[in-house]
């Protein structure tokens, strides 16, 4: 076949995927409206001129099956929001009274799951405020996937704001003080096991209240083409959720154990202050950078349990537990970075790092049990991680269409640990250590025959030996190739990543074998339209050992598979109509099309037991197509709709499966 | 002040009545502008702004809004530092020739490797830059100006070139496939951003697991995982870590992305994801004996232990007891 054909053959098959809508990328949420109310706006009062809009409406949801689930996924509700607003202020002469530019911007705010507001006010010269806000309605109904019945629930609201203010920006002596804060609130559900280790397993009520705040000053100074940073923090973080229950027979109906009541206070406050500097030069010939930090958590804790109800034996039991203590954990980092730059067409930079964390603490248990003797005992662990890297990576430009670049690291990462407890009647202590070294080298090549076509391939190759968990990295190459092709109207880009890892040793077999494909295009051929689509397979094929218990016996020999084959992607396509509608259309698929088994239990590979044989693969299907319509009633006023199905459904169970109708009208102002 | 000074003072108003001329005067009005700043600047291949507004009114228009206006509201900055020339270099030779790509520094014709030169000038020095050179994005050959839209920027902050999300996707479609899985971080919603997460001038090399891996993941102001900023419950320091967590972090378990799994993990049900680890085989582990199996009270068969954490419930750490049971 000639060039020419394959091109065209090619050409076809990227633009019978394009309109296939079988599959392709992500897409917005179907409000607030993306589409702005026309040609750059503003008014200018005084010496500011100001850009305002807000959208405001009414969403509305209807859905069918598991709204656990919808929850979990979606959750949008019914009601009226200030869907998104959007302010601009600044000054025209850069010399405004009080500040320069303002900006702010809102979406969600109402009652949606997620909202954010971010705000930035600036002064030329003399200051600079950022702030970040958000929220987040979290609903999460246990880990019931897969056809599991998890009872670890979670309805949680979460806020969270970054408040920084830069005094001075842009001058060669900075201030800068900020403050954070994270606030997780809401009902949960946990478990607990009891009276022993073959009782019972009881569904326990949570009330979550976390906090966490952040406060911090810092200098910036620039003396002799030498920029010196440091940062003093101070981070505080507590919980005190409480845990309870009443009469409950358990997981397990037909076991004696049962609870009569329960009560768990369990409250900690932690804090970790923190130092951190940095100094940064630049030259013609090389550049130097370093940053040093020092972290020194703590957490005192103390937990209060008591539990009333019927051991396995049918007899009172009852259990109370009384811990309290302090961990730390403090933490240096440092890094030193040169970067060398002997000619205009080579850059070559080095890193070296190190990092030493260090765990321990103490603690004092107390167990009362009405079975058994009181113990009194303390135990004390320690885990050390100290790893220290260094890097080197080489970029050079050829020519105007080679480039190449290639590096090595090496890694040496010691973990020491203690298990050690002391008690009346007696005392133990399991110390080990052990090293590991990674060698990585890379390598890379980019490419621009021609101006518009960009082809990137890169490369990666590891060997690590003694990884601490079968499931890491011990032998593992990564292969990875991008190819881009952009033009005024077009731009289509494909790409491809393969990771290969097997860390294979007696037992452990473990091999994971990870691919993502993916290509996708935009093409805009009118400046009333344009088409967006792409499409990705993500493939993940993966094979554990396994030694477990099953009806008294040891089994050994077998294997843990999971296989995944991710479809994803969507299409959309945006006009408008004489400029006054915008219509926007979108579909979104994501399927799972697993091993290609047909029903739960497969061919009979890997493992003898169900339970596991069935979760080798996880065949699911999330599919949204979305419609929106804005249209321009005045020049500073647009109506608009929109309409998103969301679509769930597990192959091999439905009791999660889910369908929603979601929308939305709104009103937009813009001047 | 010199003659050349006081002329270069009058060169904006003139200007602005140059472009309304007709005809022959304009032709005249335009030689004199150009004249006007060579003579002026005699010495200096600067020209200023003022000089560059005359050609270019749809840029100028609208760059009082620009965070590089500030350089010239100062006032204080030397020529090479000062608004248009302070990234497109002198103007005098692209006056001269009457304008023209190869008489200034156009953006649009330099390679990656000069953009990034050009930029880092003046925005090197910041921290969160520090690793710029190391970075992925500068290995690719995708540097400042593939991200950012400095005189057409549709956002109010940092001049990116689209919304963060679309920039990030634009590249990422492996990515963006990720955050349309039914469980996932939500960035398609607006709640969060790639920056919550990644630096794309670079990160500092990982505290967790090797160190070289992955490149572009920014920390939390303690050296920690970026997770730990929103999830600060689970970030200790426990008296039983969970040492997987803390030396080869929260990757072992989740997909941070997005998942077809509840909760962002690797598996659809728990106890596989368990047993893939606790396996006992050897030379892993802290003792470098194994980790630990489940016993033989742990009958496999029996759905109640098909599921670790209705008892294990402290999977991240836990201050109370080794086995995480509380």
């Amino acid at each position: 076949m000639s060039a020419p054909g394959k091109l065209s053959n090619l050409a076809a098959v990227f633009f019978s995927l394009l309109l296939s809508g079988v599959a392709c990328f992500a897409q917005p949420t179907v409000a607030p409206t993306a589409e702005p109310a026309g040609p750059a706006r503003g008014e200018n009062v005084s010496d500011y001129n100001i850009v305002d809009s807000f959208e405001t409406g009414y969403r509305f949801r209807t859905f069918g099956g598991s709204f656990d689930q919808y929850r979990s996924t979606v959750n949008y509700g019914d009601g009226i929001r200030l869907l998104a607003s959007f302010l601009t202020i600044n000054s025209r002469d850069g010399h405004g009274k009080w500040f320069d530019n303002l900006s702010l911007t809102t979406r969600g705010l109402g009652n949606d799951p997620y909202e954010s507001a971010t705000l930035r006010i600036e002064k030329n010269r003399l200051y600079r405020y950022d702030l970040n806000w958000r929220l987040n309605d979290y609903f999460n109904p246990g880990l019931r996937t897969g056809g599991q019945q998890g009872q670890h629930l979670l309805d949680t609201e979460y806020t969270t704001q970054d408040n920084d203010l830069t005094l001075f920006p842009d001058s060669n002596v900075q201030f800068f003080l900020g403050y954070s804060r994270g606030n997780q609130n809401g009902p949960a559900l946990s478990t607990i096991q009891l009276f022993d280790s073959r009782g019972n397993e009881f569904p326990i009520f949570e009330n979550v209240r976390r906090l966490r705040n952040e406060y911090r000053i810092g200098n910036e100074l620039r003396v002799s083409g030498i920029r010196f940073t440091w940062m003093h923090g101070w981070e505080d973080f507590k919980e005190d959720s409480s845990y309870l229950s009443g009469p409950n027979r358990g997981n397990d109906p037909g076991s004696l154990t049962a609870l009569n009541s329960f009560r768990r206070t369990e409250p900690y406050h932690g804090t970790s202050p923190y130092w951190r500097g940095a100094l940064f030069t630049e030259h013609k010939r090389f550049a130097l950078n370093g940053r040093m930090t020092y972290t020194s958590g703590s957490r005192a804790f103390a937990l209060d349990e008591t539990a009333f109800g019927t051991s396995r034996f049918g007899l009172a039991a009852a259990r109370q537990v009384l811990t309290e203590g302090t961990a730390r954990r403090p933490v240096m980092a440092g890094n030193l970075t040169l970067s060398l730059f002997p000619g205009s067409k080579l850059t070559i930079v080095n890193q070296t790092t190190v990092n030493n964390i260090r765990i321990d603490g103490n603690s004092v248990f107390a167990e009362f049990d009405n079975a058994t003797q009181t113990i009194n005992y303390t135990a004390f662990e320690f885990l050390g991680i100290r790893t220290i890297a260094n890097e080197t990576d080489l970029n050079f430009q050829a020519s105007r269409w080679l480039g190449l670049y290639g590096g090595y690291q090496y890694s040496d990462r010691q973990i020491r640990s203690n298990e050690a407890s002391a008690s009346p009647g007696g005392s133990f202590a399991q110390p080990s250590e052990q090293t590991n070294i990674l060698h990585e080298g890379r390598f890379g090549v980019r490419l621009k025959p021609i101006k518009p076509l960009t082809i990137l391939l890169d490369s990666s190759i590891g060997r690590a030996n003694r990884p601490l968990s079968p499931i890491a990295e011990r032998n593992y190459q990564v292969l990875g190739a991008r190819v881009q092709y952009k033009i005024k109207s077009f731009m289509a880009t494909a790409s491809t990543r393969e990771n290969y890892n097997s860390n294979s040793v007696a037992l452990s077999s473990f091999a994971s074998y990870a691919r993502a494909h993916s290509v996708n295009g935009t093409w805009t051929p009118r400046d009333w339209f344009a088409l967006d689509a792409g499409y990705s397979k993500l493939h993940l094929n993966t094979a554990g050992g396994l030694n477990y218990f099953a009806l008294g016996q040891s089994i050994t020999g077998q294997q843990s598979i999971y296989i995944s084959n991710l479809h994803v992607g969507t299409l959309t396509a945006h006009f408008d109509v004489k400029k006054r509608a915008d219509v926007f259309v979108g579909y979104s698929h994501t399927q799972d099309t697993g091993d290609g088994r047909g029903s739960l239990l497969g061919p009979g590979f890997g493992s003898s037991l169900p339970a596991l044989e069935a979760a080798q693969t996880f065949p699911v299907k999330f599919l949204s197509p979305m419609a929106r319509l804005s249209v321009r009633i005045t020049g500073k006023i647009r109506w608009n709709a929109g309409y998103q199905y969301y679509g769930y459904n597990e192959l091999f169970y439905n009791g999660e499966d889910f369908r929603a109708h979601t929308g939305y009208t709104s009103l937009l102002w813009s001047f | 002040m010199g003659a050349g000074c006081e002329a270069r003072a009058l060169l904006p108003s003139f200007a602005c009545i140059v472009v309304k001329m007709p005809g022959l005067a304009r032709v005249v009005g335009l030689f004199v502008c150009i004249a006007a700043p060579l003579l002026s600047q005699a010495g200096s291949p600067f020209v200023g702004s003022d000089v560059c507004r005359t050609c270019h009114p749809d840029v100028w228009a609208n760059f009082y809004k620009n965070p590089h206006y500030k350089s010239i509201a100062s006032g204080k900055e030397p020529a090479e530092r000062t608004g248009c020339e302070s990234c497109h270099g002198p103007g005098q030779a692209h006056v001269q020739a009457r304008g023209g790509k190869a008489t200034i520094v156009a953006f649009s014709e330099l390679a990656p490797a000069k953009v990034l030169d050009n930029c880092l000038r003046c925005h090197a020095e910041k921290i969160s830059r520090a690793n710029i050179r190391r970075s992925s994005h500068t290995l690719s050959d995708v540097v400042c100006t593939n991200c950012h839209s400095i005189h057409k920027s549709p956002v109010p902050k940092f001049l990116l070139g689209k919304r963060q999300i679309d920039l990030c996707y634009g590249c990422h479609n492996d990515v963006r496939s990720q955050f349309s899985m039914p469980f996932k971080h939500r960035v398609n919603e607006g709640f969060m951003v790639c920056t919550d997460c990644h630096n794309p001038h670079g990160a500092f090399a990982s505290t967790w697991r090797m160190a070289a891996r992955p490149r572009m993941v920014d920390q939390a102001a303690a050296n920690e995982e970026p997770c730990l900023r929103c999830h600060s419950e689970k970030r200790g320091p426990f008296l039983y870590e969970h040492e997987p967590v803390r030396v080869d972090g929260c990757e072992t378990c989740h997909y941070p992305h997005g998942s077809t799994n509840s909760r962002l993990l690797r598996r659809p049900v728990v106890f596989t994801m368990c047993l893939e680890c606790h396996n006992g085989s050897d030379s892993f582990g802290r003792q470098n004996s194994g980790v630990l199996t489940i016993t033989a009270t742990h009958n496999l068969a029996d759905p109640r232990y098909q599921n670790c954490t209705t008892c294990h419930v402290r999977v991240h750490g836990s201050n109370s007891d080794p086995l995480f049971l509380r």
